[in-house]
């Protein structure tokens, strides 16, 4: 007997699991989320954040365009809150660019991207970012910014009010079977080891670049390919729009202006595994040589901190590598290909694609378990309860512009300063038992991703897990530290000027004013921090709860 | 604009080094090439906290364990100050804090083991007053108390982690909070607020008696974040202390730290109340060299270039902070003589994998010969009349020995009384 049931599992949560899990719940299927880290901690909340146009996509691959353009547009209509409506600008600056224009403009039409050539002039004006190196642009008005964390959560809490659940930090080690019908999975909390069974109808594997890995544990093949990408953060937007080179798809030819920050990426490399991602110095110093090229202000702007993202690019069989290969994606039914029942895969896409990849595959796995409710998800808003969204979080980091709620801002308290999160913003998460590092909570609510990258927010994040979790002064340090830990990874990449005189603030608070170097010499519980994965904390208390 | 003798920073090394040479009765300038951010993050003046970066066994007596570490490394900047610099140094500060108005403790022979804001007990050599009834080598009991919607200073972590770490018993420690008249827990307030509100007599009796009732029995003393007053500490600090009714002690805090700007506000103004001209936010960019002294530096200020000349100069830069060495992305380069102090292939060069391990980065700076001139890769000055004092020295990171302090004093005190013999 397994240890719970529900109807349906799904590993994996990211953009496409926090889907899956949501369509699920909107056809009135029970189910279970399983995430071996927290939501968002794989390939989406590493992805850029651009919400594709298509406009990249036109050229090679026009069926990905067009699905671009498609869930683009139901996008900004059920996800209002998590989309900014940037715009996007294709830029030309050298002459193989040129070459590769005809060829652009024809695919934006096959693909019906809306697409409008500019006089340089008149767009230096709309955007002075723009370098001197730009020869040309086109003005693409649905290219913008797609908040991953903020898309996930979202999801995930829609699919939650429904019903379904979700259990993070818990990783798939097994099935259990019925001959050739999966019954249920193994799953293994992280960091209790504590194992537990879920029985279950079927079971929808959307663990992206570790898909394979999955399928595996049920002895059949899925072949993902995992293909390295490096993003560098700059400490304020650049551009008003996203700016992307009109070229092949290459390195380094992507600047988001993403909420408080710009984003520049990114490169391709395969890697042997999804977590070996080795952020090199050559990565980050090409990424932002070439979004000089493209705008002015990158070379000078203040670099934050640079991480790397896997690609589940999935091997269609052909000779393709990196880019070639297709950006779409691919619904395996197992029991059709591998005679395994009650299990389908749904690997490939994008965020920007990841409602039309739950859509497919619940179909697949709905029609096998007898449900006809047909799908909703692109009609009903992820919002769809009274202001949801402001309660997961406010954002008045974007564009500067005032909070919704006309709230004063200068007068409200603040966990963090850099991002402008609130006290009220934290508080709910401390209570949400799926929350079991600050890393987490950065995720929900931006705290920590500022210029001090968590000097100052750490100690007040790790207060409340005193005050409000119950933990007790060493794990809570402890998740301080990780935290910290964690964040320092990515800002050793670019420790030059500010950055560096900022990290000279952090050692003067932490390690001088606050003796934490001493403190975790001492008797704190070891960490378990990972690539990007803050330590855990866990009480008895909220294990309970769970 | 000509002077005897010029000093650069904006630290503790540029105000003791200011400090000896106007006792000496020289005409020194302060150029202050910036706020630090120090400023913001200093409290205590630490001069050896652990005798190593791997040990954690405090240092008991600092003067001790600074003269075995110059035994042990007769090229540390503590070496070059000598131990001579360090007591002169420390004995000028003490006097000049009591003359500014301030009430410190001093003494080479032993340190304070303070606890910090998460509850870790932290060695520290001169310390104000108002801080050291938290002095962990005493046994009695301790009340960490904090306010609602106060974030900077969090009583019930720093209790939890005391209790563990400091063995008088599990009751020896606690954390209470009060409600602050007139402040809003959801309201934004920062520890200058709150130290202002502070020097209201009103205010203050107000926390005080709440403080009181809260806590209830006697035989404690009580820990509070150190927000006591933005100027005047000392009054503000004993008044309280009485209308309390038991020993309190302050406690440093998140950024901005109260002491750091308390102490750096009233020496620099104390500095240019006795006469010395200080020029304000004016970096420095430029040393003019011949015959292998330095004739004039240029400063920045007000979009202007300003030359400065002197008999002599003592550079007492903290780090990257004020501006001592400019970060490129391969190479750390100082503002006077444009010496690439540092070259790197990749900027992860300069840093740990680890935020709590030493960092390569910290300990880059000027190299010095014994007379803390600042000199090129064979040992040769770069210029004769030029001193190096503080964080901007090579070959040392006062973090993880906790002995920052110490070595701005020593080496602001030896880098002056060079600058006077040039
Ligand atoms: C560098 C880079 C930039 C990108 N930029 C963009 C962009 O700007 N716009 C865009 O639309 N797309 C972008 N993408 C593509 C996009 O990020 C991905 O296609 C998408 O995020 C994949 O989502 P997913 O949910 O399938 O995978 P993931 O987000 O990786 O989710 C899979 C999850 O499964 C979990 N998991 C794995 N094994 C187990 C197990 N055994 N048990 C439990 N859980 C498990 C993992 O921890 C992971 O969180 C980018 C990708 C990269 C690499």
């Amino acid at each position: 007997m397994p240890d719970t049931t529900t109807g349906v599992v799904v590993i994996g949560g990211g953009s496409t699991g926090a889907g899956v899990l949501r369509d699920l719940s909107m056809r009135g299927i029970d189910a279970v989320l399983v995430e071996k880290g927290d939501l968002a901690s794989g390939t989406t909340g590493r992805s850029h954040g651009l919400l594709h146009s298509g406009g990249r996509y036109c050229v090679n691959d026009l069926a990905a365009a067009i699905e671009c353009v498609e869930e683009g547009r139901i996008l900004r209509r059920i996800a209002k809150t998590t989309v900014e409506d940037t715009g996007g600008y294709f830029v030309s600056v050298s002459e193989e660019d040129l070459a590769w224009e005809p060829r652009f403009v024809e695919g934006c039409a096959k693909a019906g991207i809306t697409c409008e050539r500019i006089p340089v002039e008149e767009a230096r004006r709309r955007e002075p970012a723009l370098s001197r190196h730009v020869r040309t642009v086109f003005w693409i008005p649905e290219d913008g910014h797609l908040d991953p964390f903020y898309l996930v959560v979202g999801n995930v809490e829609s699919a939650r009010r429904r019903g379904a659940q979700v259990r993070t930090y818990t990783e798939v080690t097994g099935f259990l079977k019925n001959d050739n019908r999966v019954s249920g999975v193994v799953t293994r909390d992280i960091f209790t080891g504590e194992e537990t069974t879920i029985g279950c109808q079927a079971v929808i594997n959307a663990t992206g670049a570790w898909a394979g890995f999955v399928a595996r544990l049920l002895d059949v093949e899925v072949k993902v390919v995992p293909v390295k990408g490096v993003m560098v953060v700059l400490s304020h937007r650049v551009a008003h729009a996203t700016i992307n080179r009109c070229h092949k798809p290459g390195d380094g030819d992507i600047i988001v202006p993403a909420l408080s920050v710009a984003i520049l990426g990114t490169t391709s490399a395969k890697v042997p595994h999804p977590e070996v991602l080795p952020i090199e110095w050559d990565e980050v110093h090409h990424m932002i040589e070439e979004g000089a090229l493209m705008a002015d202000g990158v070379s000078t702007a203040r670099a934050m901190r640079a991480y790397a993202g896997v690609r589940p690019l999935y091997d269609l069989g052909a000779e393709a590598e990196g880019r070639e290969m297709s950006r779409n994606f691919a619904v395996i039914d197992h029991e059709a290909r591998d005679g395994i029942a009650g299990f389908a895969s749904i690997v490939g896409g994008k965020v920007t694609t990841y409602r039309l990849m739950a859509e497919r595959v619940t179909d697949l796995v709905a029609r096998r378990l007898g449900v006809r409710t047909p799908c909703t998800t692109a009609e009903v808003a992820l919002n769809d309860r009274e202001d949801e969204m402001d309660q997961l979080r406010h954002r008045p980091a974007q564009l500067g512009v005032p909070k919704p709620h006309g709230d004063e801002l200068g007068l409200q308290a603040l966990i963090c300063e850099c991002e402008l999160v609130r006290p009220q913003d934290v508080a709910p998460w401390f209570k949400d038992p799926a929350v079991r590092t600050l890393e987490d909570i950065r995720r929900r609510t931006r705290s920590g991703m500022g210029p001090c990258q968590s000097a100052i927010c750490s100690y007040r994040l790790a207060g409340r897990l005193v005050t409000e979790r119950g933990l007790d002064g060493p794990t809570a340090t402890r998740a301080m530290a990780d935290f910290l830990e964690t964040r320092w990874r990515g800002v050793r990449h670019v420790f030059w000027g500010s950055q560096l005189r900022q990290a000279q603030v952090t050692t003067g608070v932490h390690l001088e004013l606050f003796n934490l170097d001493r403190q975790l010499m001492h008797d704190l519980p070891p960490s378990l921090a990972g690539e990007g994965r803050g330590g855990g904390f866990e009480t008895a208390e909220v294990a309970s709860q769970r | 604009m000509k002077a005897d003798i010029a000093v650069v920073g904006s630290g503790l090394a540029a105000l003791v080094a200011t400090r000896t040479l106007h006792q000496a009765g020289r005409n020194a300038v302060l150029i202050w090439p910036g706020l630090s951010s120090l400023y913001f993050t200093y409290a205590t003046i630490d001069v050896l906290g652990y005798s190593d970066l791997t040990t954690t066994r405090p240092v008991e007596q600092p003067e001790a364990g600074v003269a075995q570490l110059i035994a042990d490394h007769p090229d540390h900047p503590y070496a070059l100050a000598g131990l001579e610099g360090l007591r002169s140094g420390t004995t000028l500060l003490i006097e000049w804090l009591r003359a500014a108005g301030f009430a410190w403790q001093g003494d080479l022979g032993r340190n304070l083991l303070l606890p910090t804001a998460i509850g870790t007990p932290k060695p520290s050599c001169l310390v104000p007053d108002s801080m050291a009834a938290g002095d962990l080598r005493r046994d009695d009991p301790i009340v960490f108390c904090g306010f609602h919607g106060y974030e900077d200073f969090v009583p019930e972590l720093a209790a939890s982690n005391l209790s563990r770490s400091w063995g008088r018993g599990e009751h020896s420690v606690r954390a209470v909070r009060i409600t602050l008249p007139s402040f809003e827990p959801g309201n934004l307030f920062t520890s200058i607020d709150l130290a202002r509100s502070f020097e209201d007599t009103t205010f203050r009796r107000e926390v005080a008696s709440r403080i009181r009732r809260e806590i209830g029995v006697d035989g404690v003393r009580v820990g509070i974040p150190a927000v006591l007053g933005l100027t005047h500490d000392t009054d503000v600090y004993s008044s309280f202390a009485a209308e309390v009714g038991h020993p309190v002690f302050e406690i440093p805090t998140l950024p901005p730290s109260v002491l750091g700007l308390r102490l750096f506000d009233r020496l620099r103004k104390h500095i240019q109340e006795s006469g010395v001209e200080m020029i304000w936010a004016a970096p420095a960019h430029e040393a003019e060299v011949s015959d292998g002294q330095c004739r004039r530096i240029f400063l920045k200020s007000a979009g202007r270039e300003q030359p400065i000349e002197a008999r002599a100069y003592v550079l007492a830069l903290e780090d990257t902070v004020d501006g001592a060495l400019r970060a490129g992305v391969h190479s750390m380069v100082d503002p006077f003589f444009h010496e690439a102090l540092a070259h790197h292939e990749m900027p992860t060069e300069r840093t740990d994998e680890s935020l709590f391990k030493p960092q390569p980065y910290a300990s880059i700076g000027y190299r010095v010969t014994r007379r803390l001139q600042p000199s090129d890769d064979a040992g040769r000055p770069l210029a004769g009349n030029v001193f190096v004092a503080g964080g901007a020295i090579a070959g040392y990171d006062p973090v993880g020995t906790k002995s920052r302090g110490g070595l701005a004093i020593a080496t602001g005190y030896r880098a002056a009384q060079e600058a006077m013999a040039a």
